[in-house]
């Protein structure tokens, strides 16, 4: 039963796992902090700084893994305690809880989750089953026990939320490592994937401190997102989880990290951004004002000046619509016309 | 830049209407900016001494014209409630054309009644420099000359000539 769930764990969670594997081999093998070479650090950082903006990414391309490797814990778990015999129950289970356990703690269950099965592997730790044991209980509070035991980020992922995350506060103290010294960055961790897909859905708020967490943590990883890769940029390490599905989530995150931004942006670009004629900046209503049908844009003080007196456009020189009457009174002498054409041949020709 | 500059351009302050002093200061002082930035051809312009209202200007005559080689100096005054009203250029040397008259007033429809707030001294002193090429003998203020032009274009052109080789070299 257990070499059962250990042999599968592996296999759902692909290229993730293993990269994670990898770098959780080497800590193991190291066990030090300090041990970590510099460029497989910055890889880290920059991997760190993906999964953020992926939390969607990573929090939901992990999901499938993470509900699997939950129920691979689980499994695990079951299998401790009860000699396996909810084995098969719950794995028929695992697709119909998936959501579930995203929604509850797909980030953080799915790290650990996939790093456990790679830990697995590499050196059958009875200490993971046995956390996996307590944990199995009940999958949310499982998480964090998972995260910690299991644990399997890397320092690098610490060093990286704890320069990300330094201001925060209102984070939980990182605890003194029960198993291993990664327990800190792995909560950390696991916060972040399970507050942004959150955010993203808009639903599923377990309280009002993941949400002010999320709220906080989302802009600072969605700026350092947009500066590290994009989902199609060729520089992007192939580690990082390639989910088409999921792409929505990057969008929908940049947007709402930015906090209309480029809207304001668009706007600005769409319309001049000071007034021609006295170069003062335009403000909301200037911007959204179309004197004219020539497209010619003031600000409304000069346009209520121009039509105390002249009541021209001075794009076009046309009077303006609602003035007309005035204008043409003011037409009278027969010359002006004349006069008009030439002035207008004169624009063109400067 | 503009308070620094406002506050230099500010003791026109005295005689300038207090209506709109500082939206005409500011308009003039960023087109002075753009101007030095971005100049015309054979164009310079810029605030005389302290008083961002009074501007002299510098032409150079283009080729292929018989004002060809002179320097023309214009001044341009700004209105208090410019850009709304035109700026008034005057040329201070002397020249010989049917659209600037005695005082050396120039005599441009976009000066006048043309005037239009979105015209800036770029496009003016482009406009004037093209009055020097195409004389716009439709509406001239200098009657003679204009006939001159018209009836015999190449005394016209010698008499040009003769003028600016005089006064604008």
């Amino acid at each position: 039963m257990v070499s059962d769930s250990i042999t599968n764990a592996p296999i759902p969670s692909a290229p993730n796992s293993k990269d994670f594997s990898k770098k959780k081999r080497a800590n193991r093998s190291a066990k030090l902090k300090q041990c970590k070479l510099d460029a497989r650090r910055e890889q880290w950082l920059s991997q760190v700084a993906v999964k953020s903006k992926g939390c969607k990414e990573e929090g939901n391309c992990a999901k499938k893994e993470r509900d699997r490797s939950l129920e691979n814990l689980r499994q695990r778990d079951e299998d401790n305690n009860d000699d396996g015999s909810i084995h098969h129950e719950s794995d028929s289970e695992s697709p119909s809880n998936s959501p579930a356990n995203s929604l509850l703690g797909g980030g953080g269950g799915g790290s650990g989750g996939s790093d456990s099965g790679t830990n697995f592997i590499g050196s059958s730790s009875s200490r993971s089953s046995i956390s996996g044991s307590s944990s199995g209980g009940c999958c949310s509070g499982s998480i964090t026990e998972e995260e910690e035991e299991d644990g399997c980020l890397d320092d690098w992922e610490a060093v990286a939320d704890a320069l990300a995350a330094d201001d925060d506060n209102n984070k939980p103290e990182p605890e003194p490592e029960n198993s291993s010294s990664q327990s800190p960055s792995e909560s950390q961790l696991s916060m972040h994937s399970d507050s942004t897909p959150e955010l993203t859905n808009g639903f599923g708020l377990d309280s009002a401190n993941s949400m002010t967490e999320s709220a906080r943590m989302v802009p600072r990883i969605s700026g350092n997102n947009t500066q590290a890769w994009r989902p199609d940029d060729a520089y992007r390490p192939q580690s990082l989880p390639n989910l088409a599905k999921q792409r929505s989530f990057p969008a929908t995150n940049r947007h709402f990290g930015h906090g209309g931004v480029p809207w304001s942006r668009n706007s600005v670009l769409g319309a001049p951004s000071s007034c021609p004629i006295c170069y003062e900046d335009l403000d909301l209503t200037d911007s959204s004002f179309f004197p004219c049908l020539c497209g010619f844009r003031l600000c409304l003080f000069c346009h209520k000046r121009i039509l105390e007196e002249d009541g021209r456009c001075p794009g076009c020189r046309k009077p303006y619509e609602h003035d007309q009457v005035e204008s043409e009174a003011s037409v009278q002498g027969g010359s002006f016309t004349v006069r008009l054409a030439r002035s207008c041949s004169m624009i063109a020709r400067s | 830049m503009n308070s620094s500059i406002g506050v230099g351009g500010m003791p026109a302050a005295s005689w300038v209407s207090t209506t709109s002093v500082s939206a005409s200061g500011k308009r003039i002082q960023r087109e002075m900016v753009e101007l030095n930035s971005d100049p015309p051809p054979d164009c310079s312009a810029g605030p005389k001494g302290d008083n961002l209202y009074n501007w002299v200007s510098t032409i150079i005559g283009p080729t292929g014209t018989p004002y060809e080689g002179g320097i023309f100096f214009l001044d341009i005054i700004f209105p208090s409630d410019y850009p709304f009203k035109p700026p008034k250029v005057i040329f201070k040397t002397r020249i010989y054309h049917c659209n600037v008259d005695s005082a050396g007033s120039v005599w441009l429809d976009i000066l006048k009644d043309s005037w239009s707030p979105a015209l800036t001294v770029t496009k003016v002193l482009l406009a004037i420099r093209s009055m020097f090429t195409n004389p716009d003998t439709y509406s001239p203020i200098v009657l003679d000359i204009a006939h001159m032009y018209l009836a015999d274009r190449a005394k016209h052109d010698e008499l040009a000539a003769e003028w600016t080789l005089r006064f604008a070299k």
